[in-house]
C-alpha cells in the first residue's frame, strides 16, 4: 500500500480535533455574545453590531498550512513537524459594527474577558489598526485548539467576505495574490474608501443628531 | 520596485507555488525571500551564476533535498 501523505494525515487530525474546534466555536461565541449584550442594548437608531462565527474547513485549514511553507510546499521528509493545532484561527469568532465609533469600546470590554489572549491586530499601511485581532485558548472549551476573535468595522469586514467568497474560497491558492504589492495598493484603496465612508455616514448622522437636540 | 527587477530580470510569478523563477538561468525566488531583503542584495542575487546542475533556490530557510525535489519538477 502506498505511504500516506502529509495531507492525508492532516486530514485525519482535522476530523480528531473538529469536536474540540466545535466547542471552541460555541463557547467563544457565546461569551462574546453575553460580554457585549450591554453594548447590543445601548445601541443608537443607526448603529450596528453583528456576531458572526466559523470553522475553518478541512481543506482550507491544511492549505493555510501548506501556504505557510516557502514553496507551498511540505517536506514530506519531515511530516512530524506539521500539525493543524498550529492554526490559531480553526475557531473563529467576527465581531462587525457600524459605523466604527464603537469598535474601540468593543475592543475593551472583550479585552477584560479574554485578558490573556494575544494581540495580532490587523495594521493599514501607516500602522493604524484596521481591525483587533486576538488568539489564544478557551480552556473550558479545549486545550488543544486556539481560538480567535477579530473586531472590525462592518464595511470592511463585509469587504472581506466578499473578497473571500467570491476570489479566495474557490481557489484558496489565489489568497496568495493578495500579498502582492499591486493588490494591496488596490486593497488599500478599497479600504480606505469603506473607512472614510463609514466616517463621513457617522459625522453626518452625529450632527444632525445634534443639530436637534 | 523589486518586482521591476525581477520582471526585467526574465522572472516569471508561479502563483501556485509563489516564486519568482526563470528557466532559462535556472533560478528561483520565493515571495518570503524578495519580501525580506533590500532590493541591491535582490539585484547581487539575480546577477550571480545559477547552479550547473540543477535549479538554485533562494528562501529564507533553505528547503530540504525533498522539497527541492517537488519544486523542480513542478517548474520543470
Amino acid at each position: 500500500m502506498a505511504d500516506r501523505t502529509i495531507e492525508d494525515r492532516l486530514r485525519e487530525e482535522y476530523f480528531d480535533l473538529l469536536p474540540d474546534i466545535r466547542r471552541v466555536r460555541e463557547q467563544l461565541e457565546a461569551e462574546v455574545r453575553f460580554h457585549l449584550l450591554t453594548i447590543s442594548h445601548s445601541l443608537r437608531k443607526h448603529e450596528r453590531l453583528e456576531v458572526m462565527s466559523r470553522i475553518k474547513e478541512c481543506g482550507s485549514a491544511v492549505d493555510a498550512l501548506r501556504r505557510r511553507q516557502e514553496g507551498r510546499e511540505f517536506d514530506s521528509d519531515r511530516p512530524e513537524v506539521y500539525t493543524l493545532s498550529a492554526l490559531r484561527d480553526l475557531a473563529g469568532v467576527r465581531i462587525l459594527a457600524f459605523p466604527g465609533g464603537r469598535l474601540t469600546e468593543i475592543d475593551q470590554v472583550l479585552r477584560l474577558r479574554f485578558s490573556s489572549w494575544h494581540p495580532d491586530p490587523v495594521l493599514d499601511e501607516n500602522r493604524d489598526v484596521l481591525a483587533y485581532k486576538y488568539y489564544g485558548y478557551c480552556a473550558e472549551a479545549s486545550r488543544k485548539v486556539q481560538g480567535e476573535y477579530q473586531v472590525v468595522p462592518m464595511l470592511t469586514g463585509l469587504f472581506w467576505q466578499v473578497e473571500h467568497s467570491a476570489i479566495y474560497k474557490p481557489d484558496p491558492k489565489l489568497k496568495d495574490v493578495a500579498k502582492l504589492p499591486e493588490m494591496q495598493q488596490r486593497t488599500k484603496e478599497v479600504q480606505s474608501a469603506l473607512q472614510k465612508f463609514g466616517e463621513e455616514f457617522e459625522r453626518l448622522v452625529l450632527g444632525e443628531k445634534d443639530s436637534s437636540k | 520596485m523589486k518586482q521591476d527587477l525581477l520582471k526585467d530580470a526574465g522572472y516569471h510569478l508561479n502563483f501556485d507555488r509563489m516564486l519568482y523563477f526563470n528557466r532559462q538561468t535556472k533560478k528561483a525566488f520565493s515571495i518570503e525571500f524578495v519580501d525580506e531583503h533590500e532590493e541591491s542584495e535582490l539585484e547581487r542575487r539575480i546577477q550571480e551564476d545559477g547552479d550547473r546542475n540543477g535549479w538554485r533556490f533562494y528562501f529564507n530557510s533553505p528547503p530540504s533535498a525533498g522539497v527541492k525535489r517537488e519544486l523542480e519538477r513542478a517548474l520543470g
